[in-house]
């Protein structure tokens, strides 16, 4: 059974997708009490450190105002120039918001399912994110839930660029905190703190969506820290920028023999 | 599959359908907290193997109640809902009742100590196991330090388990 679910990934998928929708209103309220628990944890955590924080809210405030007041000045400027120069507008994105009801619980798949799904308009393939950043795209899609691969996923594959040298590299996850950063051009001009965003190649994700800092250089590939923490994640947004087209959807092994197999598009690999 | 080992005693018969069902509810309840997720930083790799506490505390103590076409199913339900590959938590479960079984008359009626010194030896193999397994599927060398600390987690959460499974089995089925 486990090497046909290797081997026919079409067969298990729709058996799974058809579990998951099943369960997935149970699941839900199950996950509630938990959520709750966490909620009153942080409140408790909010409220021993109300002091630190303010404080530090305080000075943030300041100096957010003040970046504001360069973004605006930016704006007009950034506003000013596309007119010139006649630039075509980016399409416009849409976006659920989601709640997270089950995670893989385990070693060996960072996944997570988000209580929504083909009925709310979510396909696959699109990019699930939070406030801070990327956190991965969608593998499969139910009726009423989706299973959102991680990008620190074994099988997640994002290409990025490396803000500050303006290198492109392939995010590629290995189930541990951290993803390595892959096929790097010039590694040596890479530092510690370089911001990493999506870079749009393969048409999986958009570009400049942020991913993370690049957080050690030691070992065989630098490791990035993702803005988002992965484990935390409550409510997701899964947005459909218009590119859920570009991944490839699995072929049924009797489709798929007598003739060889194409490449995915875009670096991303996917069991799932 | 033998359900029944020389050396232990006879079991009591439990008439009441909802205590017969006990066994599997709680497995299948172990499987819904193992996806649950808990908000806590690097929980969900080291996820403590509850299914597994579940199986080893019901094989030892009501094998007849856990038969091995439901644990196949809650096994497979498990693989389904986390997304792994299908058939791998329901061998391991299924592996784990074969071989409890086999040697469940050194657990029954024996202080804790022994129990636990069991499950100990049970999850480190499982764990191990899976391990191998995944590698294996995967074609990579997965890191072995997240099973180590799973393995860790799961050992040391099971007293609790298992205190609260014995409790809700003497409260529903009696002395058992």
């Amino acid at each position: 059974m486990v090497i046909l679910g290797k081997a026919d990934q079409v067969m298990f998928e729709s058996l799974r997708v058809s579990v998951t929708d099943t369960v997935s209103p149970a699941l839900d309220v199950l996950s509630r009490p938990l959520a709750a628990l966490g909620h009153l944890m942080d409140r408790a955590r909010d409220f021993v450190a109300v002091y630190q924080d303010n404080h530090r809210l305080a000075e943030e405030n300041e100096r957010l105002l003040n970046w504001q007041q360069a973004a605006l000045k930016l704006a007009s400027e950034n506003a000013r120039l596309r007119e010139l120069l006649k630039l075509m507008p980016e399409p416009a994105s849409t976006f659920i918001t989601a709640r997270v009801i089950a995670n893989s619980g385990g070693a060996y798949v960072r996944s997570l399912m988000a209580y929504a799904g083909s009925e709310n308009g979510v396909e696959r393939g699109q990019a699930a994110v939070t406030g801070e950043g990327l956190v991965g795209r969608v593998s499969e899609v139910g009726s009423r839930a989706a299973r959102v691969l991680l990008v620190t996923d074994l099988n997640s594959r994002v290409p990025v660029i490396v803000e500050g040298p303006q290198q492109r590299a392939l995010l590629t996850g290995d189930n541990s905190e951290r993803p390595c950063l892959r096929y790097l051009d010039a590694r040596s001009e890479i530092k510690v703190g370089d911001r990493v965003v999506t870079s749009g190649q393969g048409g999986v994700f958009p570009p400049g969506l942020p991913v993370g800092v690049v957080a050690s250089l030691d070992g065989e590939a630098p490791r990035v820290e993702p803005y988002v923490e992965l484990s935390r994640v409550e409510y997701l947004r899964i947005v459909d920028y218009g590119l859920a087209d570009g991944l490839p959807k699995p072929v049924p092994i009797a489709s798929r023999s007598g003739r060889r197999a194409e490449p995915l598009a875009g670096g991303q690999l996917g069991r799932r | 599959m033998i359900l029944k080992s020389a050396g232990t005693p006879a079991r009591q018969r439990i008439d009441n359908p909802v205590a017969r069902l006990l066994p599997i509810a709680t497995t299948l309840l172990a499987t819904v907290i193992s996806i649950q997720p808990a908000h806590i930083p690097g929980y969900a790799a080291l996820t403590p193997a509850f299914t597994l506490m579940a199986v080893y505390h019901w094989t030892i103590y009501r094998p007849d109640l856990l038969s091995p076409f439901a644990l196949f199913l809650v096994g497979i339900t498990q693989d389904l809902l986390a997304g792994v590959p299908p058939g791998v938590t329901a061998l391991v479960l299924l592996l784990t009742r074969a071989v409890v079984l086999r040697h469940r008359r050194h657990f029954v009626n024996r202080p804790f100590p022994f129990v636990w010194t069991g499950f100990t030896m049970l999850s480190g193999v499982a764990m191990l196991f899976l391990w191998t397994f995944h590698c294996l599927l995967d074609g990579v060398l997965v890191d072995f330090r997240g099973t180590v600390f799973r393995a860790v987690l799961t050992i040391s959460m099971f007293p609790i388990a298992s205190f609260l499974l014995g409790r809700t089995q003497r409260t529903l089925m009696g002395a058992g």
